[in-house]
């Protein structure tokens, strides 16, 4: 599960809402040039989204955050990492194939060896056996390959109750929830349990909060625009899982000028003929 | 993910600013430099410390290691040359404020845990230094990024990226869109800052 998707996996079934929100980009798109603003955040939808944002934060404070300090008191701490490596084990066949479609094959070896060594020693996931031997559990999914096959983004969304994504990024999750095997094998005859992909998805969702209860809240405490704040840590995160771990993670250093320009008039007016234009990205 | 490097995001930023700084070690080596904050951080980073107490010591920190001028002027981007002298006065020092007070707060979670610098290399302006936040369970480590500015000699910290995720680049995200929705007005940006650092409204 990647990081911001709450209860990712209940939603990859609901496709006529996804096919919704995706029509709903597609149209935007012609929108996207209309105001300079817009340009830099990539936002056209920042109205809707910042609707569909505090919906979002009302369902979390009444709902998803009761439950995930709940979920939090009454299941202690190896239990809690028992269920998120069992989680991660899950993952672990999407997430080869991801490191596959990416031609990261050191990456899918260790998946691979993750997978089996979990599987069989970690007793079917719930340890994460290759975890303490070095080999650390690592996301990928189809939103972050079509990213490093340099699909764009595209414009900022909100989903209802799933929260920050994008197109690309709602698309693979979307495309993820059908070739999901674990999905497949459960929804399939003779089993058809449809329920299954939902609670997997709802129980991986709150672990998820549960983890970040006093975090989130503290940023939502101390920022000026929680919603800008969000936009930006969701898209600065996933673009630093694109680029993995090449050298340094690091954003370039975009606008970083002041060496040269301490405030000295010729400067000064120097951006000012085009402020902003370079710097921005 | 996200939502734990937004955590590790804070704590890169804490650990920086909390530890207390070693001029003549940063001089030499910017490398040493970020382990002594880093290693010193976590000794200081107590449950124990109260509130006003991490703020006023996350302050100093700041002042110490960090390139809070240049940092604040960063994240001002374009909107820095439409400032007022005036404003651009308080702006720094509301900033200074914003900082302290925001980041401070997020310290108390991160204690326990093993700090340690990877490499470090010459960056045009001055270094780049990367560590690891070393996690128990066999958990992937956290990669924190120091990005540091030398002059004379002389280092100071101008962005930190925690999992790429870097304080400067959100900041000034955060404070560009507050800007636009203040009619392109820095005034507004000021005053929102005044608000949140004054008490009342950190709540």
């Amino acid at each position: 599960m990647t990081k911001f998707s709450f209860l990712r996996c209940a939603l990859l079934d609901l496709t006529v809402v996804s096919a919704l929100i995706l029509g709903g980009c597609a149209a935007s798109n012609t929108e996207q040039q209309v105001a300079t603003y817009e340009e830099e955040f990539n936002d056209p939808l920042e109205n809707v989204n910042r609707k569909i944002f505090d919906f979002n934060q009302f369902v979390d404070r009444n709902a998803i955050v009761p439950v995930a300090k709940a979920y939090r008191a009454a299941l202690p701490d190896p239990v809690r990492d028992s269920l998120r490596d069992f989680l991660n084990n899950l993952r672990e066949p999407l997430v080869f194939v991801n490191d596959t479609l990416q031609g990261q094959f050191k990456r899918a070896g260790e998946t691979m060896g993750r997978f089996v060594i979990n599987s069989t020693i970690g007793i079917g996931g719930v340890v994460d056996v290759a975890g303490r031997w070095g080999v650390p559990y690592h996301e990928e999914d189809l939103g972050l390959t079509l990213g490093a096959w340099g699909v764009p983004e595209g414009p900022y969304l909100v989903v209802p109750i799933l929260g920050p994504s994008t197109p690309r990024d709602l698309g693979g999750q979307v495309a993820e929830g059908f070739g999901d095997p674990w999905n497949n094998i459960v929804t399939g005859n003779p089993w058809t349990l449809y329920w299954i992909p939902f609670v997997r998805g709802g129980v991986s969702g709150i672990d998820t909060r549960s983890r970040y209860i006093e975090t989130l809240a503290d940023i939502e405490r101390t920022s000026l625009d929680y919603y800008a704040t969000i936009r930006s840590l969701y898209r600065q995160r996933r673009t630093a899982l694109i680029r993995h771990e090449q050298e340094e993670n690091l954003p370039p250093k975009a606008g970083f000028t002041r060496r040269e320009d301490r405030g000295t008039p010729s400067t000064v007016a120097r951006s000012a003929v085009g402020p902003g234009v370079v710097s921005e990205h | 993910m996200l939502r734990r490097s937004v955590l590790t995001a804070a704590f890169a930023i804490l650990v920086g600013v909390l530890a207390p700084a070693l001029p003549a070690a940063a001089a030499a080596d910017p490398a040493a430099m970020i382990s002594t904050l880093g290693s010193r951080a976590l000794e200081v980073l107590g449950k124990g410390a109260t509130q006003a107490q991490r703020t006023e010591r996350f302050r100093e920190l700041l002042r110490e290691d960090f390139d809070v001028p240049g940092i604040a002027r960063f994240v001002l981007g374009r909107y820095w040359n439409t400032a007022t002298e005036e404003q651009r006065a308080e702006y720094v020092k509301l900033f200074e404020d914003y900082i302290a007070m925001a980041y401070a707060t997020r310290l108390a979670e991160y204690t326990g845990e093993t700090f340690k610098v990877t490499g470090s290399r010459p960056d045009a302006d001055g270094a780049i230094v990367s560590s690891q936040i070393v996690r128990p369970g066999g958990a992937a480590p956290v990669k924190v990024d120091w990005r540091l500015t030398g002059r004379n000699g002389v280092y100071k910290i101008s962005d930190v990226a925690v999992d790429g995720i870097s304080m400067a680049v959100t900041q000034r995200s955060e404070f560009a869109s507050v800007i636009q929705h203040n009619g392109g007005q820095v005034q507004g940006l000021i005053t929102m800052l005044r608000q949140k650092t004054s008490g009342n409204g950190a709540r």
